[in-house]
């Protein structure tokens, strides 16, 4: 319990500053927004007519850029990455930085198993993704609600935000693997920031040339897209079996390198 | 003299690492123009149906997009953020690294002046950056080469990978003054990455609101590539504003690192 608290205590600071970035990047999105629904339908038509290719060079996709939900879908990507960039960082950096600060001498000394430690740093880490999504979903809700005209966001919000914490754990055991294994702590979180941009940039590709789109399986960004959960109704079976396999895999590796390894004092 | 050889030594894995991912990015994205630019020419006839007022609404950005030109400069937005956090995580780690692996005493007692230290750190950060640059320009520019069967202008396009280079420069000026500003970094990764992505967000922001003013504020906003391509020149201003950015920094950091009192443990 004390770890926990401990945990918690420590990455506060981190939370708090994400969390407002988060929030600042929804309300100054959806300001925009104002300023873009003013601009009229004849560039819906337009959007309607092109190839995909060339939308995904806009940044558009296949959303409709009149309603806001569609809006949002466009903004949703970024979010996203804040989000899994935070989780990775907080997940490589909880288990690296016993190590990394020497204070892994002291806490192994103290009577409590491996397990338990590991324990207690991932259930602080949930804490602070969950957190960072209820902010991302409220000001999401807040923001949207307030340029939609009645209509009711909410379901289509927290489809999205669902698929958002999916890609959270993703990213995050990704993060706690990579730092259990990982003999060298500066590595981890040079690694699983490396991993989370290769699989972003690979997304982005993928959307530029449909012919690699086999691909998709290879990058978690593409599981849970926006235009998948807004447009073809919500989240597809196969990427949730995928990840259903992909974070228990991740989660009881760390447990089991971290239980094994010598560690550096 | 010893110095600098030494810091190019030990950033040796670094730049080999950045510098391949920059070539592997951006020869991913050339080879997918073809197929790419065959769309685009199908969606230009298409786009011939509509009304002045709705081509110019949406810019030169369509036009140019089937282009080598205009593709390239779409793919370097990625470009630029891969290579910008090369850069960052260079100035920042290139000094802090002396007190975070306690190298610090024994450098410091060494007969040469901060100044001294300061500047082969500097030569090295900057030579690691113009190889990389050196190695992405040739490749960029054999592939546009292999891919596109047209005409275009290699002058434009030497504009374009230049601006990667400026780009570094300033990240690389801002990791500098950072590293000396504060105390003690525990983490590269982090600060930069953090920071890196807080200036993409604010440009992708700014770039859709249209603002002038926070074109000022973030790095990614001074060279508008659709502007180097239709005039074929930088914007002065910002040039300006990148060059006094750098060297005040620079300056402040000689000036902050002689005086600064450095934590030998």
């Amino acid at each position: 319990m004390n770890v926990f608290i401990r945990e918690m205590k420590a990455n506060r600071k981190s939370l708090i500053i994400w969390s407002i970035g988060v929030f600042l990047m929804v309300a100054s999105s959806m300001g925009k927004y104002a300023a873009l629904s003013a601009s009229g339908q004849s560039i819906n038509d337009l959007l309607g007519q092109m190839p995909n290719s060339l939308k995904a060079i806009m940044g558009l996709g296949t959303f409709d850029l009149s309603t806001v939900i569609g809006y949002y879908g466009v903004l949703f990507i970024y979010l996203v990455v804040m989000a899994t960039i935070h989780a990775a960082m907080l997940g490589a950096n909880i288990i690296s930085k016993e190590e990394r600060d020497k204070t892994a001498e002291f806490l192994l000394v103290k009577p409590i198993s491996r397990n338990k430690i590991i324990t207690s740093k991932l259930s602080a880490t949930l804490v602070n993704i969950l957190v960072l999504n209820l902010v991302t979903f409220v000001s999401s809700i807040v923001m949207v609600q307030k340029y939609s005209n009645g209509e009711s966001v909410i379901g289509d919000i927290t489809v999205l935000m669902i698929g958002m914490f999916m890609l959270q754990l993703i990213f995050l055991f990704i993060g706690t693997a990579i730092a259990a294994i990982s003999k060298n702590p500066k590595t981890a979180t040079s690694l699983s920031t490396g991993i989370l941009l290769i699989t972003f940039i690979l997304s982005v590709a993928i959307d530029i040339n449909s012919r690699i789109e086999n691909l998709k399986y290879l990058t978690p960004f593409k599981y849970y897209e926006a235009k998948n959960l807004l447009l073809d109704g919500g989240f597809d079976a196969v990427y949730v079996i995928l990840s259903a396999v992909i974070i228990p895999v991740l989660f009881s590796t760390t447990y089991v390198f971290y239980r094994k390894r010598d560690l550096n004092v | 003299m010893n110095m600098f050889l030494h810091e190019l030594k030990a950033y040796r894995k670094f730049t080999i690492i950045w510098t391949l991912s920059l070539v592997g990015i951006i020869v991913l994205f050339l080879s997918m123009f073809p197929s790419f630019s065959q769309e685009a020419e199908e969606f230009k006839k298409l786009m011939e149906g509509f009304p002045e007022a709705v081509r110019i609404a949406f810019g030169l950005a369509v036009e140019n997009i089937g282009s080598i030109i205009g593709y390239y400069s779409y793919v370097f937005l990625y470009i630029s953020l891969v290579g910008a956090i090369q850069a960052m995580s260079l100035g920042t780690s290139i000094v802090s690294k002396e007190v975070r692996e306690k190298t610090a005493d024994f450098l410091l007692t060494k007969p040469v002046t901060r100044t001294q230290i300061m500047t082969s750190k500097l030569l090295a950060a900057l030579t690691s950056l113009v190889i990389t640059n050196l190695f992405f320009i040739t490749v960029a520019t054999t592939m546009a080469f292999l891919v596109e069967t047209k005409e275009y202008s290699t002058k434009i396009f030497l504009m374009i990978s230049l601006t990667l280079f400026f780009l570094q420069l300033i990240f690389l000026a801002l990791g500098i003054i950072v590293s000396v500003v504060v105390t003690k970094i525990k983490s590269v990764l982090p600060i930069s990455l953090g920071t890196v992505f807080t200036f993409f967000i604010v440009s992708a922001v700014a770039s859709i609101i249209g603002d002038d003013a926070l074109r000022y504020i973030t790095p990614f906003e001074y060279f508008d590539l659709a502007y180097i391509v239709q005039n074929s020149s930088y914007e002065t201003s910002f040039i300006i504003a990148a060059i006094g950015f750098i060297a005040a920094a620079i300056t402040a950091s000689y000036f902050i690192y002689s005086k600064k009192d450095i934590h030998a443990v």
